[in-house]
């Protein structure tokens, strides 16, 4: 095995176990910070570089920013004042479980291609320029609709947020 | 050598870990960035099938779910607030009555 692969999901994994368990929400903002950035570089390693950069600005810089922005203005901290039962525990993660055994045998004999070493992967895979000529031809309406999409959340997230200027304050 | 399997199983692994958050959280907060995860997971299996099949179409997928996490992550993200505003929590618990 890759021997970067097996340290990049070593990191993901414990760092999206992270995500859940820290009982302070910002603890879990920053694993997931920390997630994300490791899912950025296994990106890079299967040859998506354009993504991976995206991925760095996008979701580790912009989203983030956004929710601890968010975690800190509100000043939510500590664990939660009522938690779910304790005896919900073992059954949601007997589900977990349950839901692994059905998906991962469907994985064990096919897709057995071997991705080269992930330091010594190609440039030109998922370049900006090859991808922007997929994006700008085949997909270019979904891209224009996307840009719709994302002015209509602006305008509802301003309106969500809003104090309301009716009563005064 | 890392196969395409190994990407695949770590993907499914991660999905799994956000789903177990957003079922056992109750901080609206904590569970938005559980469905992150679980979009990030599906964006990984995206990539490694587009490296497997050699096209872009997976890639431009990956895009367009972080386009639309971008535009979800802004509208939650009101919602807490316009919530926290109201009864000044953040947890599933406490806006049971789906009423302010």
């Amino acid at each position: 095995m890759d021997i970067l692969f097996l340290i990049m999901a070593a990191l993901a994994l414990v760092s999206g176990l992270g995500v859940v368990l820290f009982s302070q929400p910002l603890h879990s903002a920053l694993s997931l910070v920390l997630n994300l950035v490791v899912l950025a570089c296994l990106y890079a390693s299967l040859g998506a570089h354009f993504l991976a950069v995206t991925q760095m600005i996008v979701y580790a810089g912009a989203i983030m920013v956004l929710v601890i922005f968010v975690i800190l203005l509100l000043s939510i901290h500590g664990s939660e004042k009522r938690p779910i039962p304790k005896f919900l525990f073992p059954i949601a993660v007997a589900g977990a479980i349950g839901f692994l055994w059905m998906v991962v045998p469907l994985l064990q004999n096919s897709f057995n291609e071997v991705v080269p070493d992930a330091a010594k992967v190609g440039v030109m895979d998922g370049s900006v320029e090859a991808f922007g000529k997929v994006l700008f031809t085949d997909y270019v309406f979904p891209f224009e609709a996307a840009s719709i999409l994302i002015m209509a959340a602006i305008v509802g997230s301003v309106l969500l947020a809003r104090r309301s200027t009716e009563g005064g304050k | 050598m890392a196969t395409i399997q190994g990407y695949l199983v770590l993907s499914a692994l991660l999905f799994t870990i956000g789903a177990l958050g957003v079922v056992m959280r109750r901080n609206t907060i904590v569970m938005f960035m559980c469905i992150e995860l679980m979009l990030n997971a599906v964006n990984l299996s995206f990539v490694a099938f587009s490296k497997m099949h050699g096209g872009m179409e997976g890639q431009v997928a990956v895009f367009f779910v972080m386009v639309v996490a971008a535009a979800e992550a802004a509208v939650g993200l009101g919602i807490i607030i316009s919530v926290f505003r109201a009864i000044q929590s953040v947890e599933t618990t406490d806006s049971g009555e789906l009423r302010l």
